[in-house]
């Protein structure tokens, strides 16, 4: 595992900061990441506060759920087509969502969604990401915020503070999600 | 003509499977096609060959797509 920044390496050209510990984003990131190195892009990502479970080991801390999320489109992987259709975000009202067992519901609902669309498990998207030469850091403050151990995170990544960040991305394309 | 078969596959998975198998296969120079059913491949394939100087030509246009590239 890394923990200094390597000085030889070149500035990104195309980095994100991902905040966001569900899923969905979890997704956004690793394909914008993918995709940019594969059209040879130099990118970094830079983790920080509950985007850092993006980086553990054990993923299935990684869920979603509608639960204050007005934008998401919630669909079912099985059934007729007519019943696929249907989005339960606005079928349902709000409050179905505060019952218990609808986060593991809608995360193995959005997991079967995305394997028959043709994309990876999120694991082994993030693993590609890495072999595709994807830099990623942990932000070393929120680690230490949350209690982390630099043993709970995945090998191949950095940790460091955002001034490490800056230095990497100087003119790099940059989003924050 | 070989024949890549990336269908089933979704954003961006197609061209990093093609960029492998340029990767594997790089000095050959043979042209060869790929299939694809990721509708977005139809314009990100022929922006990817275009940046890596490759042609790219498709050929058909249908549930599955396809493309013939040549270095």
């Amino acid at each position: 595992m890394h923990t200094e920044a390597s000085s030889d390496s070149l500035p990104a050209q195309f980095s994100i900061i991902h905040s966001k510990g569900t899923l969905d984003w979890a997704y956004a990131t690793f394909i914008l990441a993918s995709s940019a190195a594969v059209m040879d892009k130099r990118v970094e990502l830079f983790f920080s506060f509950y985007g850092l479970q993006c980086l553990l080991k054990d993923t299935r801390g990684l869920k979603v759920s509608p639960l204050g999320r007005p934008d998401m489109i919630i669909r079912s992987p099985h059934g007729p087509d007519w019943f696929k259709r249907i989005d339960w975000n606005r079928a349902l009202p709000g409050m179905m969502w505060t019952l218990p067992g609808m986060a593991t519901l809608v995360t193995h609902g959005f997991k079967k969604q995305m394997a028959r669309q043709g994309q990876l498990p999120i694991a082994e998207l993030r693993a590609l990401c890495l072999e595709l030469g994807v830099k990623m850091t942990a932000c070393q403050m929120t680690v230490d915020l949350f209690g982390f151990e630099t043993d709970d995170f995945i090998d191949g990544i950095e940790f460091a503070g955002a001034p490490t960040y800056f230095v990497h991305t100087p003119e790099s394309q940059s989003l924050f999600i | 003509m070989e024949r890549l078969d990336l269908t089933g596959l979704a954003c961006p998975m197609p061209l990093i499977k093609l960029k492998k198998y340029l990767a594997e296969t790089a000095g050959q120079n043979r042209p060869f096609l790929v299939s694809v059913s990721d509708r977005g491949a139809l314009k990100d394939i022929p922006a990817f060959c275009f940046q890596k100087g490759l042609a790219c030509q498709l050929v058909s246009d249908n549930q599955i797509i396809e493309f013939q590239i040549r270095g």
